[in-house]
């Protein structure tokens, strides 16, 4: 059964709802990203102290520099995509607790189950992080098809590819801060709607 | 109570139903920081058209504003996260109150005994007392440095964004460049610690809050002790905030003068980058941990209702 109060739509049940299938999902995917972040990095990070010593070096190699200005940045943004994935598979989760907890505490305090509909600030949360999710892997794909074209490719093909790239990735890091913003946000209708839902508990009567 | 926790603890009476401002005021900071974005995206491609023609000054021109740009829609976009977790610091204390209001009428009747000492939960080890734990010096800490820490960070990133102006005018500066890297991104590093802060604000909210439903009930006092992901979480941040203190630092060696300053910016680009990923793996271990505690709990409040203690 779906009932509305002016804002907050929310099922009512006998039994606590438990995890919705992206918040199961966020349960899972969060230590894998965030691990998969903390080994992009320092490949990254080592990569461009090669390419440092390339630039300083007496006969710095146009190809391998080329080559590496590419790679660096495909992996320190592998790392950026992984961690905000992590960021949002947290809140996610948190949102998972809410859920499953505000569940659980009405069922033991033998009342009906109200649990709050998947709000609109949470599905542009969820659109978002994908968005931005594949604006990242599109940039990083094509770091590496670029790194792949050094030799081939003319010096001007490949600065300008790089330029638009740079653009690309910045876009898709604000995207994913948006949506952050918007998961953030959803915590607050939650909230919202678990405050107004304890204080109506105990008027109610309970279930046998 | 200060008047910084006068913005995140509303007055005990306050109506519960009535919106706050926080999520619109940070929507519409997150979208203006996505419109910057798109501009500096669009101010990209134009650059990449303008190597086409031959005219590499004016890309350089073009691409020196674009980073200020750009950088500061991070900056307003982490300022819009920043505002809606003042808003959920709220809304907790609201909640608090409402369980506080609603438990006695839900908690089963039995008579209460106060247990002392530490125990174990399903969730970690915890300490069970009568009183309402004291909050940490590191909570202490995150409730006083949140706000400035967002000045800071701002500010940093707002004269960044001016310093690239004036690089833009003399795109052959590597004073100019040094400044409006080495400033943005030690403004950014500031941003993500004060939204760190907020996060431990967050903790010592639920900590405290989660001690005074026990103790209004006249219940033992289960409080978890600090877990390891939080642990983690202080020692990332910290470590990040120090990576973007030393890439200031180091940009301004290389604004002072050194022999290759191309070779130094190809290595300072992914250092400071490196720095805000560290401090970002703290926030998702801080966001780990909240969802434990409030695990933890909603455990408890089930405790409370099904067995009276």
């Amino acid at each position: 059964m779906t009932t509305t109060n002016k804002e907050l739509t929310y099922d009512v049940s006998d039994q606590s709802l438990g995890y919705s299938l992206p918040q199961r999902m966020g349960r899972r995917l969060w230590a894998p990203m965030l691990a998969m972040a903390l080994m992009a990095w320092p490949v990254g990070l080592i990569l461009s102290w090669i390419r440092a010593a390339e630039i300083a070096s007496a006969t710095p190699d146009p190809d391998t520099i080329a080559t590496l200005g590419q790679l660096v940045p495909a992996f320190m943004f592998i790392g950026f995509m992984a961690v905000f994935a992590a960021v949002s598979f947290a809140i996610a989760r948190i949102l998972g607790v809410f859920r499953a907890g505000g569940g659980d505490t009405q069922a033991a305090a033998r009342r009906s189950v109200h649990t709050l509909r998947m709000p609109v600030t949470a599905k542009v949360f969820l659109g978002t992080m994908m968005m931005a999710m594949m604006t990242i892997a599109v940039a990083v794909v094509l770091h590496f098809v670029a790194a792949a074209g050094v030799g081939s490719w003319s010096e001007t093909s490949l600065e300008q590819w790089t330029i638009v790239l740079e653009g690309v990735r910045r876009t898709g890091v604000v995207l994913y801060l948006f949506a952050i913003t918007f998961g953030l946000g959803t915590i607050i209708t939650v909230l919202r709607f678990q405050t107004q839902r304890i204080r109506k508990l105990p008027a109610e009567p309970a279930r046998a | 109570m200060s008047r910084l926790e006068t913005l995140t603890r509303p007055t005990t009476g306050t109506d519960h139903r009535a919106a706050t401002r926080h999520r619109p005021i940070g929507f519409a900071l997150a979208a203006l920081g996505l419109l910057a974005a798109v501009v500096t995206l669009i101010a990209n491609v134009s650059a990449a058209g303008q190597v086409g023609d031959g005219n590499a000054a004016g890309a350089a021109e073009t691409l020196a504003w674009s980073f200020g740009l750009t950088v500061t829609a991070f900056g307003t976009a982490k300022l819009a996260i920043a505002v809606v977790l003042v808003g959920i610091l709220v809304r907790l204390w609201q909640r608090v109150e409402a369980v506080k209001s609603a438990l006695p009428d839900l908690k089963a009747p039995v008579a209460v005994s106060i247990a002392g000492g530490p125990i174990s939960t399903p969730f970690g080890p915890a300490v069970a007392g009568r009183d309402v734990p004291r909050p940490l010096r590191i909570h202490t800490m995150a409730k006083a440095l949140w706000a400035p820490m967002l000045v800071m960070g701002y500010m940093a990133v707002l004269v960044g964004l001016v310093v690239s102006f004036v690089w833009a005018s003399d795109p052959a500066s590597v004073d100019a460049a040094a400044w409006t890297q080495g400033l943005q991104f030690l403004g950014e590093g500031f941003l993500l610690a004060g939204i760190s802060f907020l996060l431990g604000t967050i903790l010592a909210s639920l900590r405290e809050g989660g001690g005074e439903v026990q103790a209004a009930l006249g219940l033992t006092v289960e409080t978890l002790k600090m877990p390891t992901t939080a642990k983690v979480f202080i020692g990332l941040m910290a470590l990040g905030v120090m990576v973007a203190m030393t890439q200031f630092v180091l940009y301004l060696v290389v604004a002072a003068g050194v022999s290759n300053p191309t070779a130094w910016f190809t290595w300072l680009g992914p250092l400071r980058e490196f720095g805000l990923g560290v401090i970002l793996a703290g926030i998702v271990m801080a966001l780990v941990t909240i969802g434990n505690v409030l695990d933890f709990q909603f455990h408890r409040v089930r405790e409370i209702v099904t067995t009276g203690n």
